[in-house]
């Protein structure tokens, strides 16, 4: 089965991009792969300039451990951990140094320092997700990946988790690659793509006013070797059986 | 770091309840390991201490002639007590009368266990020089002469003896004992070259002392020298020992093997819970080596704290039950390196054999799973989980028991179990397809639910299920060895046993004990002869065996016969009928095996110098352990009526008739009396001592097989609550609901009921035929009250785990959801 076809992208560094289209259309599919967690069957992806379909699972591991983050829409949280010890987990799988100094400032950041000793099921989804983000940023990743963030959130609470998450892709000028079915959240990202039926194409984006309707495909692949470029996606076809 | 983020993730799991299953699977492991393991051992060596006065010592070597000085040095070099004494048969004279005796000569110190019982009370010390004690019976044969000679020495007659401590059981010793100082032998000079001598060294100390004893003289012995313990006799006390002994072992056994299930389940979800902590570890970036030390390093502290908590409760359960145990048991305090090293053995290895298989599936979790939360590991195959989890059992049962035909047993239940097993989950899932969810009937929805969780149930129905082949095995086999003792020791017990009665005595004999005793005593005649002929084949003697030479080996002694109208009653026949013809004779089952006898042989007999030709015609079993006069072969009272015979009987007194056998010995001067009372309060003794710690063994293999069921119950707990939810938001009843769900686990419970008859039956015969020599019958009530009630306390259980999820509203069930 072919979830997957003819995918070509690349995202620079810095910039936010929303990955918009009905579920079962292939966007978490895709954000597996960008996100070396997943193989392609066929085509390559180049993360910071790095060939994923190299790299054997260890060596993407490693990869994962240094530039890149998530977000989940269940928060994946351990649920047994308070939220000071979830921020700082892939901290000290790192090797970060004052690993909870940093957490403590982090949580700090996403207006948590008073519950810090919570565990998740003490939280509401709102704060869970501050947690998640402040364990996303810990470790100052390339890139951020977010697989609906505001998903499980009211849109009060989901105000507010955007909010937080532009600003601190701002700051630390992260990449962020979000995928989303919620058109708002997506349009407030850089460049949206569209996925249905496991074809992808950028959306006319009004922020830079490119007129980009055609499918990414047609394009010349023209910074996929570029430095610059964080991710590029050259893509005939994704086989997932 | 990794070592950190597990000591963290420990902390933490475990102030939060979530490790509580698995610790306390460990810890109950630990803990029925070492606390019986101290009960057993504190009871072995207090069995073992009292048998041990039966034979006056600890160990004997038992020689022909005397021992090499270097095995005594060893004994000495260890710290060993030792008393040397010689036994020899000699003529006695006083005047005109003379007596062949057997001559005890020993040495100061004896005896280093027990007592010797004269008529004046207990001995203290031994007889002086130029003195002998005697048993009452030469008294009465000689006529109370003031000296004897013995070869070319005149001795004092001073003290009667009742009885020596290691006089044993046997009521065919025919000739009276004489007891004195080994330094008198010399004066005597009885013994010359050539003359027949048992020379008896008698050993006693510690365990320790006892075992680096025999590791060292053992080899040191030549073929002729015999090596005795405790256990070495044919007493009934040893096989009593020996039963009992191998009991607690089965039952630990068993206890560990459920000990082992409750570990595997608990490990099983203790790896699943994990599964999501390693996806989202994986994904921000963990090696798998990180991920191998965080969880090796967090099963160990769950190790380790299950163990710790399981040798402190065994101790403590050891401490319970030697408060229960009469003051002279519990003052035997074994050494406790033993249950400790067991206990912590049992632990590591069960928790981590049993965990490896879902520990590598844990460690196998794909980080994707972040994004598509189905997936799941590796999937090596049941087979591999199989391997590990019965060579983990197989490994600890010999560790723990080092009988092989114990674990042999063990494991062949396990196996069939497991086949059982996979042909029912077989037909459970190609054989429910036809049942639909329909949401009326609370049977089709517990039969779709069984059904679906096929997988799951199949998990829970092990643990189900061996709990009850372990409570019904265990419930059986004490019941059948306390009935066995039972039987063998009745309240009437023989206690005493006449032998050497001259014909002309038998009649006064019966009339004389008619008035004391309740059931009229049985008098067997006893006629000796030497088998020396098999289907007219001549017989021939091991030494000549060796020495190249053809025939059968016979039996090197004299035996002692007897003829009866009828079978004894604690006799069975194997085979054959009995004693039909003038020249039938019944055998006893294991000298048939031993000289390979089959019905129809003739055999041949020397007797008085004549000859007698008979033919076997019955095989027979014989409870030798029961204290009752036993023959190999019995014959008709026509085959035997042209030999002389003297009579022996056996017959029961109460203490306070003592006297009763007093007068007896003063009537009857001549007749030997064996006093057998102390070993049968011995026996009964150890009898209760033991069925005291197999109910405890029972109580403890209670609690684990509850701890199993309620670990099975929370398996499945979550599609069980996702299909609650399903079903009560297009509206089922909570009456349906809860029906269905009781249905299901009853189902699930009788069907436990019936395999665990089936493996336990199984169990039951094994253990029966290869290690406890005990009857073989079939349990009929089980087979309708293990499925009854098993399906009863299975959905009971299940109804009580799944309350919370029962009561819940419908949005309550979605929201957890």
């Amino acid at each position: 089965m072919t979830i997957l076809n003819g995918i070509n992208m690349d995202v620079k560094q810095g910039e936010s991009v929303a990955i918009l289209g009905p579920s079962g259309s292939g966007k978490s599919t895709l954000l597996g792969l960008l996100a070396a967690l997943d193989s392609p069957s066929q085509g390559s992806i180049l993360l910071d300039g790095v060939p994923l379909e190299t790299l054997n699972e260890e060596s993407k591991a490693a990869l994962r451990k240094k530039k890149v983050s998530f977000i989940f829409q269940s928060f994946m949280l351990v649920d047994t951990l308070n939220a000071l010890e979830n921020v700082m987990l892939p901290a000290e799988l790192a090797g970060i140094a004052n690993a909870k100094e940093k957490s403590q400032a982090m949580l700090q950041r996403v207006g948590l320092s008073h519950r810090l000793n919570h565990f998740p099921n003490q939280l509401s989804g709102g704060e869970q997700q501050r947690v998640a983000i402040a364990r996303a940023f810990i470790c100052e990743p390339k890139v951020l990946f977010a697989d609906e963030p505001t998903g499980n959130l009211d849109s009060a609470n989901s105000d507010k988790i955007a909010d937080m998450l532009f600003e601190l892709n701002r700051e630390s000028d992260t990449t962020l690659v979000l995928v989303t079915h919620d058109m708002i959240l997506a349009s407030r990202c850089q460049r949206q793509f569209i996925m249905d039926s496991g074809n992808l194409s950028e959306k006319y984006s009004e922020k830079t006013s490119e007129p980009v309707s055609e499918t990414l495909a047609e394009k010349p692949n023209e910074n996929a070797e570029s430095e610059q470029a964080d991710i590029a996606v050259n893509k005939e076809a994704s086989s997932w059986s | 770091m990794e070592l950190k983020l597990a000591w963290r993730l420990f902390k933490r799991e475990l102030s939060q309840g979530q490790l509580l299953l698995i610790i306390l699977a460990i810890t109950l492991a630990v803990l029925s390991v070492t606390g019986l393991a101290s009960v057993s051992e504190r009871l072995q060596l207090a069995i073992n201490g009292q048998a041990s006065k039966f034979i006056a010592a600890d160990r004997i070597i038992n020689s022909p002639k005397e021992i090499d000085p270097a095995v005594l040095a060893i004994a000495d070099d260890i710290g060993l007590a030792r008393v040397t004494s010689m036994q020899f048969n000699s003529m006695v004279y006083a005047g005109d009368e003379f007596q062949l005796v057997t001559i005890r000569a020993v040495e100061q110190g004896y005896p280093l266990k027990g007592n010797i019982e004269l008529s004046s009370g207990v001995a203290q010390g031994l007889p002086s020089a130029d003195n002998i004690w005697f048993e009452t019976r030469l008294g009465g044969l000689l006529g109370y002469p003031p000296q004897i000679e013995i070869g070319n020495a005149n001795f004092s007659l001073s003290n009667e003896i009742i009885r020596l401590p290691d006089a044993g059981f046997n009521p065919f010793a025919s000739s009276p004992v004489v007891l004195m100082r080994i330094e008198d032998v010399g004066k005597t000079q009885v013994i010359q070259p050539g003359s027949r001598v048992t020379y008896l060294y008698q050993f006693a100390g510690d365990g320790a002392k006892l075992d680096a004893f025999e590791v060292q003289a053992k080899p040191l012995l030549n073929t002729s020298q015999r090596w005795v313990d405790v256990q070495s006799g044919d007493s009934p006390i040893a096989s009593a020992v020996k039963r009992a002994e191998r009991f607690l072992l089965l039952a630990s056994l068993l206890g560990i093997a459920l000990a082992c299930a409750a570990i595997g389940i608990a490990a099983q979800r203790y790896c699943q819970r994990h599964y999501d902590v390693v996806a989202m570890l994986k994904t921000f970036g963990a090696s798998a080596k990180q991920i191998r030390i965080l969880f090796g390093t967090h099963l160990l502290l769950v190790t380790a704290l299950g163990v710790v908590l399981g040798l402190i409760g065994g101790f403590g359960l050891d401490r319970l039950i030697t408060a229960f145990l009469p003051v002279e048991i519990a003052a035997y305090s074994p050494p406790i390196s033993r249950p400790i090293l067991l206990g912590i053995s049992t632990g590591f290895i069960s928790a981590f054999m049993f965990s490896a298989y879902p520990l590598m599936r844990l460690l196998s979790i794909p980080p994707l799973r972040v994004l598509q939360g189905h997936l799941e590991g590796l999937q090596l195959g049941m087979w591999l989980h199989l391997l590990l989890s019965l060579s983990a059992m197989a490994l600890l049962g010999y560790l723990y028991s080092q009988s092989l035909p114990l674990t042999l047993t063990v494991v062949a239940a396990v196996l069939l179990l497991g086949t059982l097993l996979s042909v029912l989950g077989f037909f459970m899932i190609r054989l429910g397809h036809s049942v639909g969810m329909k949401t009326t009937n609370p049977l089709q929805l517990a039969l779709a639910g069984l059904r679906r969780r096929a997988r799951q149930n199949a998990v829970q129905l092990v643990g189900f299920s061996s709990a009850l082949v372990l409570l019904l095995t265990i419930f059986a086999l004490r019941q059948d060895i306390l009935n066995e003792w039972q039987k063998q020791l009745p309240e009437n017990a023989p206690n005493y046993f006449l032998v050497n009665i001259a014909p002309e005595e038998t009649a006064a004999i019966a009339d004389f004990l008619k008035p004391h005793v309740d059931a009229p005593a049985v008098i067997y005649p006893v006629i000796r002869g030497r088998l020396s002929a098999i289907n007219d084949e001549p017989l021939i003697s091991s030494e000549q065996k060796k020495a190249g030479d053809e025939g059968r080996v016979g039996i090197s002694r004299e035996l002692n016969l007897t003829y009866r109208d009828s079978m004894p009653d604690n006799n069975e026949i194997i085979s054959g009928q009995f004693n039909q013809d003038t020249f039938d004779v019944s055998v006893e089952s294991g000298v048939a095996e031993r000289l390979e006898l089959a019905l129809g042989d003739t055999l041949t007999y020397t007797i008085d110098n004549q000859s007698l030709t008979v033919k076997v015609a019955s095989i027979r079993a014989v409870h030798w352990e029961t204290l009752q006069p036993n023959f190999f072969m019995i014959f008709t009272k026509e085959a035997l009526a042209p030999f002389a015979y003297t009579s022996m009987s056996s017959f029961h007194l109460e203490e306070s008739q003592r006297s009763v056998i007093l007068s007896l010995i003063k009537q009857f001067p001549t007749v030997s009396i064996i006093d057998v009372g102390a070993m049968v309060k011995q026996l009964r003794q150890i009898i209760d001592q033991v069925s005291l710690s197999l109910t405890l063994v029972l109580v403890l293999v209670l609690l684990a097989s509850a701890l199993v069921m309620i670990a099975q119950t929370e398996a499945g707990m979550a599609s069980r609550q996702r299909e609650l939810a399903v079903l009560r938001t297009f509206g089922a009843s909570g009456w349906l609901l809860r029906a269905a769900t009781g249905l299901e686990f009853a189902l699930l419970g009788t069907i436990a009921g019936v395999l665990a008859v089936i493996v336990a039956e199984f169990t039951l015969y094994l253990l029966k035929t290869q290690v406890f020599e005990l009857n073989v019958y079939m349990h009929w009530p089980w087979w309708g009250i293990a499925p009854l009630s098993g399906g009863l306390v299975v959905a009971l259980l299940g109804l009580w785990r799944c309350r919370q999820l029962l009561n819940k509203s419908c949005s309550e069930l979605l929201k957890a959801h």
